[in-house]
């Protein structure tokens, strides 16, 4: 069931931008299929100013999402492909010494674009990391003493193929923290893989789609999301949900303050995307598991052992105000 | 690193509830087992506990495998089988030692746990004293403590465990309360479990040798208790008729094995007001069921009259028996006796106790009469220098004459056993009875307390004319023994080896008012059986109680405490609701019929509404949408009126 449009109660002056993101939305349905849910938990976490770390096996369309992603949002797009030996200036570029004019140019790295797709993230070094890290955290580079600000809006899509393959170096909680949303992509159903295998090629697809909004657009989107109506009886709803999270014998480390932050700004982003008049019990529950899934640890011994089931857990076991 | 065998210390917080969990069952079985089951578990609680805090290796599975393969045969050696009480404990308290040792993760603890509560319930099937319950809630409280801890994801407190421990029994008690008053019981069990035989139960055996019951004097265990409906026969009438022994090899009496005579009963010829008392007999892991000189009527199942006159039970008395008989304290009986029994009743092993014999058979000549040469021999116990002791010294071949002519000390059965071959030298048949004289009077429950120390043997004899009457050799001796029991003099002795007199009384009167306790509980809860049962039914109010009526009394009364239970912890944990919009939506889903989850938001619940056949699709939504919009959305007067509108609408159409 779709809940009625209320763009009626939006207003007037951000109705053309809000119908370019309705229409963004299914251009991304178009190139990626049967992944409805995903790209607007997507779209939702780039629209909260979050960065997004897509964890899944290769070859199930992470990179693709990126890409198109930038595309139809009319992004400056760079990829950074981590591998083992990648360095931070290989990230956020260097101070090159001009001969010419006799002094050193900073020459920057692919970190300065406003879609950054950083693959395969824990294929490198935790220097390498904590380089791209510090980037998305501050928004800004420092090399060589001077800072450089990243552009705006700045968002950063980091996959990461389940850590338990060999040579990795999983992302520590503390710094899983710094992605607003993780998510899982997960095999196509039978009917969007059957439709991939005999559709057009999605490189040439992408390439021939137009971006629907461009950065001013979307920063102007961005800034509606957070006028998004937040109720007392949400709040309430989010404070019992972390209030559990922290209580219940199967989950180790419950939500941070800052986890419940995310969670009402990615609630606010979703609910904003489905034109919801504010943010509704449901705009939670579907951003839940996205924010989270990484920053609840089950207890050892607990006989939940994914992410997934135990967003499951507090979900079910907490009533909504 | 940790590796695979190797432990990482998660274990330290919880490993000491489950230890103790598995101390507090093994504690009760600990008297009944082979010692070194008991050093095993030790050894293995020790061990484990340090592998855990020094973060050392668990010892390999093929030791592990060895271990239990040993201790399986160990046991098998101890008991020779392995079913039955005895080596089942021992079997589980073993493998529950062995287990500790391959105890990684929290898993394994459960298992301990369970074990451990297994094991508490079998100590029950060794014994049921008043302090079993207290121990068993104890014991339970300390389990499911172990169980929190090891649930729990953070350590907490102690005393916070303890209560959240000692709650949920509470709140599971009533439910065992209703079960244990109403699950249907039946009189003959399924079942039969086999005791532990290795531990020995004081009380009188099927044969007797000097020093035999001198040995029992020590022990203060409760033979049985008796009540009596009338007045209580004076200490002197007060023999209780147990075993009979006919059979003397020269130092050793011995019986028959228990056999029914059905033309006893008809042998006995009474006179006199009758005695009726209810007995509750202690196990005895014998047949012999005793009752007040001479029982002419009893009503137990499964019991007879043997030859004899003596009672007995078809099945070795491994639980306490409950039965009320009438004795006739002035009796007679075998007033006939063919010639073959009186020789039967006066043989006696030839070249043994030649000196006794002797002097029987010159007394006799001397006395006259059958009834003076009874009274001279007793005469003869009576006014020479023999004396009545508890330590009386060994006696070697033939102890009748040792002890009538070189010791003169003794215990009854040396009294007994004299006097009884002095007759059979003379002629007389005679044979001893084994049993109780005497008992104390429990003014706190007004009952008697019969104890071990207060076996005693007395001789039989059959004369022409009398039949077979009591005649008891102790007395002539020690009357004081007779009249006043044996007691009295017990506490004086502890008192009097403390050089206080005081605490002898004081001493005498708790163990008066423990057993007084004891007794309430054999009647109330131990021995709440079927008949027990179908009174208190009928207490209750239930007529003709059947166990159909039982059990669907303690269905209903399950189900309601567990719907009370639900009830209560559900209100609890619902939020009010606050707003009127939050009103008028839970008005909405009251109409419904259909309760949603918890956690389920209202677009999933109009979802699964939708699924339902005779629901209009489009009033549910509008409801829903308005809800969502009237609750959550921007603050708006309105959009509350247009939710009120579309629930007073969906009750309309409903």
């Amino acid at each position: 069931m779709q809940v009625r449009s209320t763009v009626e109660q939006m207003p007037a002056e951000s109705n053309a931008p809000i119908a370019a993101l309705d229409q963004a939305r299914k251009s991304l349905n178009t190139i990626i299929l049967g992944k409805e849910e995903e790209i607007s938990l997507a779209l939702a976490c780039l629209l909260a100013r979050g960065h997004l770390l897509i964890e899944d096996l290769p070859g199930l369309g992470k990179t693709m999402l990126a890409q198109s992603l930038a595309r139809v949002l009319g992004l400056t797009f760079q990829r950074i492909q981590f591998t083992s030996d990648l360095l931070p200036a290989d990230i956020v570029g260097v101070s090159i010494f001009n001969q010419k004019q006799g002094e050193f140019r900073f020459q920057p790295g692919p970190v300065f674009a406003q879609l950054v797709l950083a693959d395969e993230v824990n294929r490198a070094t935790p220097k390498a990391q904590s380089a791209l890290l510090e980037a998305m955290e501050e928004k800004q580079v420092s090399v060589d003493g001077k800072t450089h600000n990243l552009p705006s809006p700045y968002f950063v899509v980091a996959t990461q193929n389940p850590s338990d393959q060999i040579g990795t170096f999983p992302l520590p909680e503390s710094q899983l923290d710094r992605f607003l949303m993780r998510l899982e992509l997960g095999y196509p159903d039978e009917k969007s893989e059957r439709a991939l295998l005999t559709g057009t090629d999605r490189r040439k697809m992408l390439d021939e789609i137009d971006a629907s909004l461009d950065a001013g657009a979307l920063g102007s989107l961005q800034d509606a999301v957070e006028r998004v109506h937040v109720s007392e009886p949400l709040l309430d709803y989010v404070q019992a949900l972390v209030r559990f999270s922290r209580e219940s014998p199967e989950i180790e480390t419950g939500l941070s303050p800052r986890g419940a932050l995310a969670l009402i700004a990615a609630a606010r982003a979703h609910a904003f995307i489905l034109h919801h008049s504010g943010v509704f019990p449901d705009d939670l529950q579907t951003v839940f598991a996205a924010v989270a899934g990484h920053r609840l640890k089950p207890a050892s011994g607990s006989a939940i052992r994914n992410a997934g089931e135990l967003s499951r857990h507090v979900l079910d076991s907490v009533a909504i105000p | 690193m940790s590796s695979r065998n190797g432990t990482d210390g998660s274990l330290l917080a919880s490993l000491p509830f489950t230890l103790g969990a598995l101390a507090f069952a093994i504690a009760p079985h600990v008297q009944y087992l082979p010692v070194w089951v008991t050093v095993t578990f030790l050894y293995c609680a020790a061990s484990r506990w340090y592998i855990e805090k020094r973060r050392w290796r668990l010892p390999p599975p093929w030791l592990r495998i060895v271990l239990a393969l040993l201790s399986f045969l160990a046991i098998l050696f101890s008991y020779e089988k392995v079913s039955g009480v005895g080596p089942g404990s021992a079997l589980l308290a073993v493998m529950g030692s062995l287990k500790l040792l391959e105890t990684r993760v929290r898993r394994d603890q459960f298992v301990l746990l369970f074990i451990s509560i297994f094991m508490m319930m079998a100590s029950l099937l060794r014994e049921q004293f008043l302090w079993s319950l207290p121990y068993l809630i104890a014991g339970i409280v300390v389990t499911m403590t172990a169980w929190l801890n090891m649930s729990l994801a953070r350590p907490v407190s102690l005393r916070r465990s303890i209560a959240s421990s000692c709650r949920l029994i509470l709140l599971a008690a009533p439910v065992a309360i209703a079960m244990w008053i109403f699950f249907p019981r039946i009189s003959t069990p399924f079942w039969s479990v086999p005791i532990d035989t290795s531990s020995g139960v004081s009380g009188l055996s099927d044969n007797m040798s000097p020093g035999d019951i001198s040995s029992l004097s020590l022990s203060d265990a409760v033979a049985f208790r008796v009540r009596f409906d009338g007045a209580v026969p004076p200490p002197s009438q007060r023999y209780w008729r147990g075993l009979i022994l006919h059979q003397f090899n020269g130092r050793t009496w011995t019986g028959r094995e228990p056999s029914i005579d059905p033309r006893a009963r008809r042998r006995i010829s009474v006179s006199g007001e009758p005695v009726r008392y209810q007995v509750v007999l202690e196990p005895t892991r014998q047949h012999w069921i005793f009752a007040l000189d001479m029982v002419i009527d009893w009503n137990l199942k499964q019991s007879f009259m043997g030859p004899d006159q003596q009672l007995a039970y078809t099945l070795p008395i491994d639980q306490r028996l409950s039965y009320s008989a009438v004795s006739h304290t002035s009796y007679t009986t075998d007033p006939q006796m063919t010639s073959l029994a009186k020789s039967w009743y006066s043989r006696l092993p030839e070249s043994r106790n030649l000196q006794s014999i002797a002097l029987a058979r010159e007394m006799r000549a001397a006395a006259g009469s059958d009834q003076k040469f009874i009274e001279s021999v007793l005469r003869r116990f009576h006014e020479e220098d023999f004396y009545y002791t508890l330590q009386p010294p060994p006696l070697g071949r033939d102890p009748v004459d040792q002890f009538l002519f070189e010791t003169r000390r003794g215990f009854c059965e040396h009294y007994a056993s004299a006097f009884a071959v002095m007759m059979r030298a003379a002629g007389i048949p005679s044979r001893i009875v084994l049993g109780y004289q005497g008992g104390e009077l429990n003014p706190l429950g007004n009952y008697m307390i019969v104890r071990q120390s207060d076996a005693h043997a007395w001789t039989e004899v059959w004369l022409p004319g009398r039949g077979w009457h009591r005649v008891d050799p102790t007395a002539a001796v020690a009357p004081e023994r007779i009249e006043s029991g044996m007691s009295g003099a017990r506490y004086e002795a502890i008192g009097a080896s403390w050089g206080l007199e005081a605490p002898a009384q004081w001493l005498h009167q708790l163990t008066l008012t423990w057993d007084a306790l004891n007794a309430r509980w054999n009647d109330w809860i131990l021995g709440y059986g079927p008949e027990n049962q179908q009174l208190f039914m009928q207490w209750l109010g239930m007529k003709k109680p059947d166990w159909q009526k039982m059990l669907f009394t303690l269905l209903g009364l399950v189900t309601l405490g567990i719907v009370a239970v639900s009830i209560i912890l559900l209100r609890r944990n619902r939020p009010p609701p606050k707003d009127a919009a939050a009103r008028l939506y839970a008005q909405f889903t009251r109409k419904t019929g259909l309760p949603p989850h918890t956690g389920e938001t209202p677009q999933n619940y109009a979802r699964r509404l939708h699924e339902r056949p005779g629901q209009n699709p489009q009033s549910v939504d509008r409801v829903t949408t308005r809800y969502l919009a009237a609750r959550y959305g921007t603050p708006d007067q309105q959009a509350l009126q247009e939710l009120k509108s579309a629930v007073v609408e969906f009750r309309r159409s409903a």
